[in-house]
């Protein structure tokens, strides 16, 4: 089986799982008394967002790797997993505002968190921009890679800012120190939708990145734009 | 006990976006592997 059908295989089975997390979140999950159904898009929104990081944080460790060793594999994987980054920074950027609305009363506030992830997806954005702009391999691989390792350093304060900045925004309750915070069956589906959208992350990175692989074999060498 | 606020919309809504920005993404996917 080629990569591209494992890829294909694995983003299949992210998909139906994720019909199975809208299943038990919407069906089988009990309701937030005070917050109502609107709660529910915690379900994505946190695990979008756990994607969205480990996203970046992957893209910065393979950028990393790459000016270390120099092997094409970790530019590529980057830009797989910049890309694929990108689209779950999107669904985290919608779902939050949709769930704001109902609980704060607006859709934005410029509160560090928020504004951070807003940073997050324009440097996944600024990433690929770069990546389609500079022709020459070795030198995308470099410049990227540099915006890479920003994107790492970023993440830190993304998640500590909550603890740093007064914000609306909601401290962790799952990946803190202590327990999680959160009864027993909100938290069984908190953590089937973390394990599906990895799944979906795994999925979409090997199709992405087959098609680098593609593209290359067929001698256009255009990682970036693939 | 305060009554549960009526918001399901905002929900359905989150629930939506998300299926179709995941789905799109994955079709774009698929059709950029099958161009020649």
């Amino acid at each position: 089986m080629s990569l591209a059908q494992r890829g294909r295989r694995i983003t299949l089975v992210g998909l139906v799982l994720l019909a199975g997390v809208y299943v038990r979140a919407l069906a089988y999950t009990p309701m937030e008394r005070f917050q109502g159904p609107a709660q529910k898009i915690f379900y994505l929104h946190v695990p979008a967002a756990w994607s969205a990081m480990l996203a970046m944080g992957l893209v910065g460790l393979s950028s990393v790797l790459y000016l270390l060793l120099r092997d094409a594999r970790f530019d590529r994987f980057a830009a797989a997993s910049a890309e694929v980054g990108t689209t779950f920074s999107l669904v985290m950027l919608t779902t939050g505002p949709i769930w704001a609305k109902p609980i704060w009363g607006t859709w934005w506030t410029w509160d560090a968190r928020l504004t951070l992830t807003l940073f997050l997806f324009f440097l996944f954005l600024g990433y690929l921009l770069l990546r389609s702009a500079v022709a020459e391999p070795g030198l995308r691989a470099r410049y990227s890679a540099v915006l890479g390792i920003c994107g790492l350093v970023l993440l830190p304060f993304i998640h500590l800012s909550v603890y740093l900045f007064r914000t609306l925004h909601p401290q962790p309750i799952v990946l803190k120190p202590s327990s999680p915070s959160l009864p027993g069956d909100m938290l069984i589906t908190l953590l089937l939708s973390f394990a599906v959208f990895t799944v979906l992350y795994v999925g979409f990175v090997t199709q992405r990145y087959a098609l680098s692989l593609e593209r290359e074999a067929q001698g256009s060498g255009d990682v970036g734009r693939a | 006990m305060p009554d549960v606020p009526q918001n399901a919309g905002y929900m359905v809504a989150a629930y939506i976006v998300t299926a179709v920005i995941l789905l799109v993404y994955a079709v774009s996917l698929s059709r950029r592997a099958n161009r020649p």
